[in-house]
């Protein structure tokens, strides 16, 4: 993957406004476009503005480039904006956070749309102008969200030209999919969304109408995937799927992908095979449910449903621990006072639940003892390469969730890593890692004797 | 302690030059700016003389006081103050009686200085903030010993009582007062639901509330530089008061169409309306701001409410009128009018400039006639600046149709043909050319320009009373 180094996001509101006399008549396709029509020119007029958040900048795009701040100007390098930012910690950008152990991605320089009011072409005195037919008034905030990935050497000026070109196309993209979606005079928001897509195409924006599910739009998605030319049985372009901006925090709460902070253990000539996309960290304890002694196995079941969200497969929400009993009572595997109850689930359960909630099949792989599993090696480096879900693994009297593998072909040398629901503390980033409680588990973490399921969920094929 | 009043010895001079007659009482405005140490009087102005109509006011209570015209004194406040640019407002008012009402004096300051403020705030379509001064002067004077008696009211609090301030005189007082100036593009489009004209009203009142609450949000650059914090707004500035350069501060506002109401929407809002109004041109703004070390964002405060109010003054004025011209039938009608122009000129001593407005078909005589009236000053038209604003090309009286796509050159249809607009209906006699209810008028029986006309102006009055000009 091309290094990018920045990624500049443009965000503001343009109000939409039109006047139509007959919503259905043959003319309001065309005031509708003459409505976009002079929102683009109001983006590529000398009025926009963009200001940089959390810092005095101000660039003026279309003037040929004028900043509020004397050092940055034509030929500067974009990396240069940073040293005006004041980052939320109070230091410069360039101090790094001990926390991360790894550098987090790219820097987001987040920009504001705004329109300079003075400064006019002319001074002619205000008059009003009155018309008094019968219309329907149409008004719509397009929420414009436009973003560029770039190197640290690329000139501010490019940028800038490179986002007032991005308005322009995603104005035009919204004015298609409001008039695709328009009824007489119900009009739908254009919303914009960002995803990450692999080389060549890197970060794209696409507009959706606000309102209509996914399951709607796979028709808009199957042309998508043709374009840029990927896979068509894996989801990319879902809104789950959006491109989630390093600096944004997850309003839920959980952690995501705890993992990417440890460093795999080195063994000699073995490869590393890991979960893909996101997932979230379930564990003992949160959403005020003490499950504490024997809810893991339910945990599990939850990080894994957070993935199959996560990566846009399904909408449902994250099951509770009683909507996931409910489940297996609908299904018929339990009775009706399972409900309310603090009894164990296994892996059975776990596939039963994913099927019938999630409509996603899993394979079961049964292990006779645990000290067979340091032998299972190439079937766990399978899955991952392939299907890439966690894993629920239950035996003895514990559940877990294995993440990846590091797994050597040649010497069969095998390391697990380990998501372990049964932590019962906050969500406290450097306790997790450092207690293990995501961490790398050699062969001798599993109980030797006991016997063991795990569930392995598939994903779905479709896009 | 109380606040401290520093006053421009200039109004020093115009308060002991009135004259009372011999029992009777003076009122008068007092304008200038407050900031959170100190407040500025700059300005003095007695209430003009209002002509008594037809039926003689019996002297109501024993005493002169009771025979003050609250009304009178408010409308002269609120004309005043939409005269006023930025950054300066009515601060209070000034009574002059005789010794033998001195005692009563302070209550009548009371009542007036409440109401006054009541009234000028009636349709603002700005809040004042936390940080907004609400303590108001009252300034007693003794018609025979010319004692000063100075006390202030809160007039967010009905029930507070006078507290004792300082009345402190000194020279050029805001003669290094620098000035911010803008032109600003406005250009917004209201639709009107509902065929009446309360409702045409309600809606233009919306509009330029939303548009308000844009402007009130905007980001703000003076002379270069963020008016954002509590950065001082001339750094490393020696105060010196020897100078008289005025420094000039060009402000930069810019708009985001960010609205909370219309926030986290999944589809368009969509009215079915009765016609659309615009409002569109550039105004010119204006707004002083004290230089006793002023912070950076109340000199964007400054400039804000002036533009604010600028615009809301202007409408405010056109559909009083038009409430003469077409009575009951405002609001149904089309066409493009020309909302009157603002023009400036120097104010009496201080050096800072006032405001007026002006409707097409009239001239700087009429503003230096206004100017007179209002605010008891002599004002030579050529010093009336009247080249801010330009004048819209074409005439109050032609009215046409605007379809939906209309295109912007509107300088097209000064030669269209001025279309028979049966629904405009003006008053048989008088129209009146103007705000509020003392206004320039057009006076029919002598036509001319006379504004006002004092000979007529008594019938002038019933008309506007017929017309519900009186709130």
């Amino acid at each position: 993957m091309l290094q990018c180094d920045f990624i500049f996001r443009l965000k503001g509101i343009l109000e939409f406004a039109c006047q139509l006399d007959n919503p259905n008549g043959v003319q309001s396709q065309s005031t509708i476009s003459k409505s976009f029509q002079d929102l683009r020119s109001k983006v590529t007029s000398k009025n926009i503005v963009f200001t940089v958040c959390n810092s005095p900048v101000l660039i003026w795009p279309n003037t040929g480039f004028q900043s509020s701040v004397e050092s940055l100007t034509e030929a500067s390098a974009c990396g240069d904006i940073l040293q005006w930012i004041e980052s939320d910690d109070g230091g410069s950008k360039k101090s790094s956070k001990k926390k991360d152990k790894k550098k987090s991605g790219p820097t987001v320089v987040n920009m504001k749309l705004l329109f300079e009011v003075t400064e006019p072409a002319g001074n002619t005195a205000p008059s009003l102008i009155r018309v008094s037919t019968q219309q329907h008034c149409v008004k719509m905030p397009l929420p414009l969200d436009c973003a560029l990935s770039v190197t640290t050497d690329e000139r501010l000026e490019t940028v800038c030209t490179g986002l007032v070109e991005a308005l322009n196309k995603q104005l035009a993209d919204m004015e298609e999919v409001v008039l695709q979606y328009r009824k007489g005079s119900s009009f739908l928001v254009p919303q914009p969304f960002h995803f990450q897509l692999p080389e060549p195409a890197g970060l794209i924006t696409v507009v959706y109408p606000a309102g209509v599910p996914d399951s709607q739009l796979q028709a808009v998605r199957e042309d998508l995937h043709r374009k840029f030319e990927l896979p068509c049985d894996r989801p990319y372009l879902r809104r789950a799927n959006a491109f989630h901006f390093p600096d944004a925090a997850y309003k839920d709460g959980y952690l995501r992908n705890p993992h990417i902070h440890l460093n795999p253990p080195n063994i000699e000539d073995a490869k590393l095979y890991l979960v893909q996309g996101v997932y979230s960290y379930h564990h003992y304890m949160q959403d005020h449910v003490d499950d504490n002694g024997w809810g893991c196995a339910y945990r599990s079941l939850q990080t894994i449903c957070s993935w199959f969200q996560q990566q846009g497969y399904v909408e449902t929400a994250v099951p509770t621990h009683t909507q996931i009993q409910q489940a297996l009572v609908d299904v018929g595997d339990k009775e009706p006072r399972f409900v309310g109850s603090r009894q164990w689930i296994g892996s059975i359960e776990v596939q039963a639940v994913l099927n019938q909630l999630l409509g996603v099949t899993s394979k079961i792989m049964f292990v006779s003892q645990g000290s067979e599993l340091a032998t299972k090696g190439r079937e766990l480096a399978n899955h991952f390469q392939t299907e890439g879900t966690p894993v629920m693994i239950g035996g003895g009297v514990l559940a877990h969730t294995i993440l990846g593998v590091v797994w050597s072909e040649n010497t069969g040398q095998i390391r697990f890593l380990i998501l372990d629901p049964h932590y019962t503390g906050g969500e406290d980033l450097q306790t997790i890692t450092d207690k293990g409680w995501c961490g790398w588990k050699g062969p001798e973490f599993w109980d030797q004797n006991a016997y063991y399921n795990l569930c392995l969920p598939q994903r779905p094929k479709t896009i | 302690m109380g606040r401290s009043y520093f006053v421009d010895e200039a109004v020093g001079e115009y308060l002991s030059g009135l004259q009372a007659a011999p029992g009777s009482c003076v009122t008068g405005l007092l304008a200038g700016q407050s900031s959170p140490q100190r407040d500025f009087v700059v300005l003095a102005v007695q209430t003009p003389h209002r002509e008594s109509e037809g039926q003689l006011k019996a002297p109501k209570g024993v005493s002169p006081l009771d025979d003050i015209d609250v009304e009178w004194v408010t409308e002269h406040a609120k004309q005043v103050s939409r005269m006023l640019p930025g950054g300066l407002c009515v601060l209070g008012l000034f009574l002059v009686t005789p010794p033998e009402l001195s005692k009563d004096a302070q209550n009548g300051l009371k009542r007036l200085i409440f109401a006054v403020e009541k009234y000028i705030i009636k349709g603002r379509l700005w809040e004042l903030s936390e940080e907004d001064v609400t303590d108001r002067v009252t300034l007693h004077i003794c018609s025979k010993t010319k004692k000063l008696l100075c006390k202030t009211f809160d007039v967010k609090d009905p029930k507070s009582s006078a507290k004792p301030a300082d009345w402190k005189y000194q020279t050029g007082i805001s003669s290094s007062w620098p000035m911010l100036t803008c032109s600003v593009e406005v250009d917004l489009q209201i639709p009107v639901t509902g065929s009446s004209s309360d409702n045409t009203d309600k809606c233009m009142k919306d509009g330029l509330r939303r548009w308000a609450k844009q402007i009130e949000a905007a980001y703000c650059l003076i002379n270069g530089r963020q008016a954002l914090d509590d950065s001082e707004l001339i750094s490393g500035q020696k105060k010196n008061p020897k100078t008289t350069n005025r420094q000039t501060l060009p402000a930069r506002i810019f708009v985001s169409d960010e609205q909370s109401e219309l926030g986290e929407r999944s589809s368009a809002l969509v009215q079915v309306c009765s016609g659309s109004m615009r409002v569109r041109g550039v105004v010119h703004c204006r707004a002083y701001i004290h230089n006793n070390k002023p912070k950076a964002r109340h000199a964007a405060q400054a400039i804000k409410r002036d533009i604010i109010n600028t615009v809301c003054s202007r409408v405010e004025m056109f559909l009083e009128d038009l409430c003469i011209n077409e009575g009951s039938q405002k609001g149904l009608c089309s066409g493009q009018q020309a909302l009157p122009r603002r023009v400036f000129a120097p104010m009496p001593i201080s050096g800072l400039s006032v405001c007026d407005y002006m409707f097409p078909d009239e001239s700087t005589a009429d503003v230096a006639e206004r100017l007179k009236e209002m605010l008891d000053c002599e004002t030579p038209e050529e010093d009336i600046d009247t080249s801010l604003e330009n004048n819209q090309l074409f005439s109050i009286i032609s009215g046409f149709e605007i379809t939906d796509s209309q295109d912007d050159d509107s300088s097209k249809h000064v030669s269209e043909i001025q279309a028979e607009n049966h629904k405009i209906q003006k008053p048989p006699k008088y129209y009146a050319v103007g705000s509020g209810r003392y206004s320039s008028f057009m006076c029919g029986p002598c036509s001319s320009h006379c504004s006002p006309c004092h000979s007529h102006i008594s019938t002038v009055f019933q008309l506007m009373e017929k017309a519900k000009m009186f709130v």
